[in-house]
């Protein structure tokens, strides 16, 4: 047993209509990495938050390996690593290190320069790596640069009586990348440091960890030791108890013609997906960070570059080019509301008529505002945004939910053949989630195509009539009928290799 | 390269060792590369056609001394503003900042009939002022830099046109006026003033802990600010220095002339925007720098004269600055952004000898 460098015991914290920790307690000893393993809203990144000092506990005590509260800078011995690294692009691994340094009053004089160099270098090559120092940061690799953070947040160190804390560090990592990253993570342990490592890779984790403690709905379901946990056994306490199946939309609308297809989609994470979505369908699309998830949406809409084929009601959209996209039928509701799903300084009667002005024209060719505003206001009550007649204004003023309902009613007025949704619930309260997902219902039900990627699982199952879990870029499974729950969805996402694996429920309904 | 094309992860990990135990064969070729110091190769490019062209008039010796001369305080201008710009800040006031710099000078010692040494202590003091007011501007009330130094722009042009009437100002002093012209080792004062700034604003902006400071605030402010950088104090550094230096050539500007112009000022803008630019593209990989602007500084300058000389309209300076500038804002965004980077990859990886590549490639 190492000496123990962080702990917390007790932790709670609620938010307004939540509990998101519940009494959760962690422990950090000398030459441990400790995973921290949960799915979406299991508490995992309010923990995260907690010990960075970003929220403040609502009970319990922490106590760092610096002796500082949380959030004290350097006196906490606390080190985040972010998943985008903090690192400036231009700079480079040298620079990066010595950025953080305090130079006070020698501000103005110069770098010693050959050993700011042979010091960066001697950091890197402690993880065992050798890369150059000297090119800027972006022209390395995501495990290299993954690197130059580690050895910049261990740069400061006095004492190995620290903690790094790790959030996915592997996400965008390739597998002979990751292997370097770990190689470096163990060099920090073995110095007497500690680790939190977060993340979904489970073999990672298992790989990796000496200890991993889950989370599951705020609540610490397991703490376990090396030895006594593998994949298996991490799947079931993440995903929680079997449920009894739930089928939420039994009535399959087989009926409807195929509306949406793909014929090997391809763009950064996804690599060749083929997917077919029939009139009134709506299909869920989830999976981990890096699976391709966060980007189907975009490459089907146009706004990234992708290749292969989008056939809209059997013909081909342009690739690369919103406007078609748009003009074949197709809307889209992005992840990010306030930056592109939106302009947030414009009212939200602006708002919902931006995509087809046309008709709004009168005589003379310019807007008739008060046609926009009789157009605007009925399809705000019909998808009902509240307060009722708040067309005038701003949009930033609105809650989350009415800001989504507007943007799907800005769809909806465009008759659309396919909607594309990304995380549609997103930071929107639970009673506008609802109503929010009925909306998405009827759009289908008027006979749209419904893509939704979600990193929700409760959300998809609930919603879709179809779910693909994608690993990789490639489509791992898909569920559908009484195959379609919440544990089946999850523990593939998870554990996107187990397809074979019996304890589920049916077998692989999709290759 | 069919192979190469074929062996892509192959490849990228023959780059990555080709990065980290890089060939002196290489390394030289990627240092002299087309990419890495255009303004060079257009340089000698230049040389090259009007000497074919016109050699009796541009290869005459006082053609080349006369194109440093003139362009010292475009040069200074030019050094100015890449510390705001290394910060992420646009200076649009930096020609007017020179124009009001030389106006001030000459108002000091003809209006006030001030000393020479008192006026230049002003003068930077004045400098100074204008860059920590635009600053406080910029980081405090937050306007965007492009307003905040557009709006100081049109402040100091109204300055300018109240204290000298809109008229120049004559009779400078013997004393001042023959820094203007005087010279050591044949080399005018004016262009050693130049040589001086560059090494110092080379030495501050590569060589130290706020020149570091300076890059990473420009290159990413949430990341620089997170790694307990006081950015703000970056950007008031920056514009100060910025000041002094646009100060410091307005004052060269007026010993040059032996007078004081109200419209001289603007005319600095393009050209200053142009080099920096363009400097930004060579020898660092799109990082603002100090020698890539020298180079640029007198590329286009010797553009212009070899145009001139060759009988151009008098219109050729607007025109050829104006397209230099906007030929190197494309060549700079090329090298930012990251996918441009690819491209520098793929380009390292076809540079390589193949014979490496194919070693390095089990297929």
């Amino acid at each position: 047993m190492g000496k123990v460098l962080l702990e917390a015991s007790g932790i709670s914290k609620a938010f307004p209509g939540v509990k998101a920790l519940d009494e959760v307690s962690l422990q950090v000893e000398s030459g441990q990495i400790v995973a921290l393993v949960g799915h979406n809203g299991s508490g995992k990144s309010t923990l995260v938050k907690i010990l960075a000092g970003v929220y403040q506990a609502d009970a319990g005590v922490i106590t760092t390996p610096g002796g500082g509260e949380p959030g004290a800078g350097k006196h906490d011995g606390l080190h985040f690593i972010h998943q985008d690294l903090g690192l400036i692009p231009m700079l480079t691994a040298v620079e990066n290190i010595d950025l953080s340094r305090q130079h006070g009053r020698r501000s103005l004089l110069p770098f010693k320069s050959r050993r700011e160099q042979a010091r960066a270098r001697e950091l890197v090559a402690q993880f065992g790596a050798h890369f150059n120092v000297n090119i800027p940061v972006v022209a390395l690799s995501p495990a290299e640069r993954t690197i130059v953070a580690i050895a910049r947040a261990l740069d400061g160190w006095t004492s190995h009586d620290n903690v790094l804390v790790l959030d996915e560090p592997t996400a965008a990592l390739q597998e002979e990348e990751v292997r370097k990253l770990f190689a470096a993570v163990r060099r920090v342990v073995a110095a007497g440091a500690g680790v939190i490592v977060i993340s979904h890779r489970l073999d990672e984790v298992v790989e990796l960890a000496d200890r991993v403690v889950v989370l599951r709905d705020g609540r610490l379901v397991a703490d376990q030791t090396r030895g006594n946990f593998d994949k298996k056994t991490l799947v079931q306490l993440i995903a929680g108890v079997e449920e009894s199946p739930e089928v939420a939309l039994a009535a399959h609308n087989s009926g409807g013609d195929v509306m949406l297809s793909l014929r090997g989609l391809s763009c950064a994470e996804i690599k060749g997906l083929d997917l077919e979505v029939r009139a009134g369908e709506i299909v869920g699309v989830t999976g981990l960070l890096g699976s391709g998830m966060e980007q189907i949406g975009g490459a089907v809409f146009g706004s990234i570059p992708s290749t292969g084929e989008v056939l809209v009601g059997g013909v081909p959209v342009k690739r690369g080019a919103p406007k078609a996209a748009v003009s074949a039928g197709v809307g889209f509701v992005p992840s990010d509301r306030r930056r592109f799903g939106s302009v947030i300084t414009m009212n939200a009667r602006e708002n919902l008529t931006l995509p087809q002005l046309r008709p709004l024209r009168n005589a003379l060719g310019s807007i008739s505002i008060s046609r926009e505003r009789d157009e605007s206001t009925e399809w705000m009550n019909r998808v009902d945004v509240k307060p009722r007649g708040s067309g005038e204004r701003t949009f930033s003023l609105f809650s989350g939910g009415n800001q989504q309902k507007v943007i799907i009613a800005k769809w909806m007025r465009n008759r659309p053949r396919v909607l594309v949704l990304e995380e549609p619930t997103q930071g929107v309260d639970v009673g506008a989630q609802s109503s929010i997902h009925a909306l998405i219902a009827r759009v289908a039900s008027e006979g749209a195509a419904v893509l939704v990627s979600s990193s929700d699982t409760k959300e998809l199952v609930s919603l879709c009539h179809r779910v693909v879990v994608l690993h990789d870029g490639v489509i791992a499974r898909t569920f559908e009928g009484v195959d379609l729950t919440e544990s089946n969805v999850l523990k593939t996402t998870l554990d996107p290799m187990a397809l074979a694996d019996s304890s589920m429920n049916g077998g692989p309904s999709n290759g | 390269m069919a192979e190469i094309d074929s062996n892509v992860q192959p490849a990228v990990e023959a780059f990555e060792e080709a990065v980290s135990g890089e060939s002196m064969g290489h390394k030289l070729r990627r240092t002299l590369g087309f990419r890495n110091i255009s303004a060079i190769w257009i340089l000698i490019g230049i040389v090259v056609v009007f000497s074919a062209i016109i050699p009796q008039k541009f290869l005459q010796a006082g053609v080349w001394r006369s194109l440093l001369d003139a362009n010292a305080v475009t040069g200074m201008t030019a050094l100015a503003l890449i510390i705001p710009l290394a910060a992420g800040v646009f200076n649009l006031a930096i020609g007017i900042q020179v124009g009001a710099g030389s106006i001030f000078i000459g108002w000091l010692l003809v209006n006030m009939g001030m000393s020479v040494p008192v006026s230049l202590v002003l003068a930077g003091v004045f400098g100074v002022l204008i860059g920590l007011v635009t600053a406080w501007l910029i980081v405090r009330i937050r306007i965007d830099s492009f307003i905040a130094t557009l709006g100081v722009s049109s402040l100091l042009a109204a300055f300018i046109t109240a204290i000298s009437s809109g008229r120049q100002i004559l009779g400078l002093p013997e004393s001042f006026a023959k820094f203007g012209i005087a010279s050591i080792a044949g080399i005018t004062f004016p262009v050693i003033a130049l040589i001086v700034v560059a090494f110092i604003v080379w030495y501050l902006l590569e060589r130290t802990p706020s020149g570091r400071r300076v890059y990473a605030t420009g290159g990413n402010i949430e990341a620089a600010r997170l790694s307990g950088i006081n950015t703000s104090a970056v950007i008031y550094g920056s514009l100060a220095a910025c000041g002094l230096l646009t100060a410091l050539g307005g004052v060269v500007l007026s010993a040059k002339l032996a007078n004081a112009d109200p419209t001289v000022g603007p005319g600095y803008l393009v050209p200053a925007f142009t080099a920096a630019f363009l400097g930004s593209t060579q020898f660092k990989q799109g990082r603002f720098n100090v020698w890539g602007t020298m180079v640029s500084v007198f590329v286009l300058a010797l553009g212009v004269k070899g145009l001139q000389l060759w009988g151009a309209p008098p219109w050729i300076s607007d025109a050829f600055n104006g397209f230099s500038l906007l030929v190197a804002v494309g060549l700079a965004k090329f090298q930012r952004n990251s996918e441009s980077f690819k491209a520098i990859r793929r380009t390292l990886r076809m540079d390589k000898p193949p014979a490496a590549a194919v070693e390095s490639s089990p297929g």
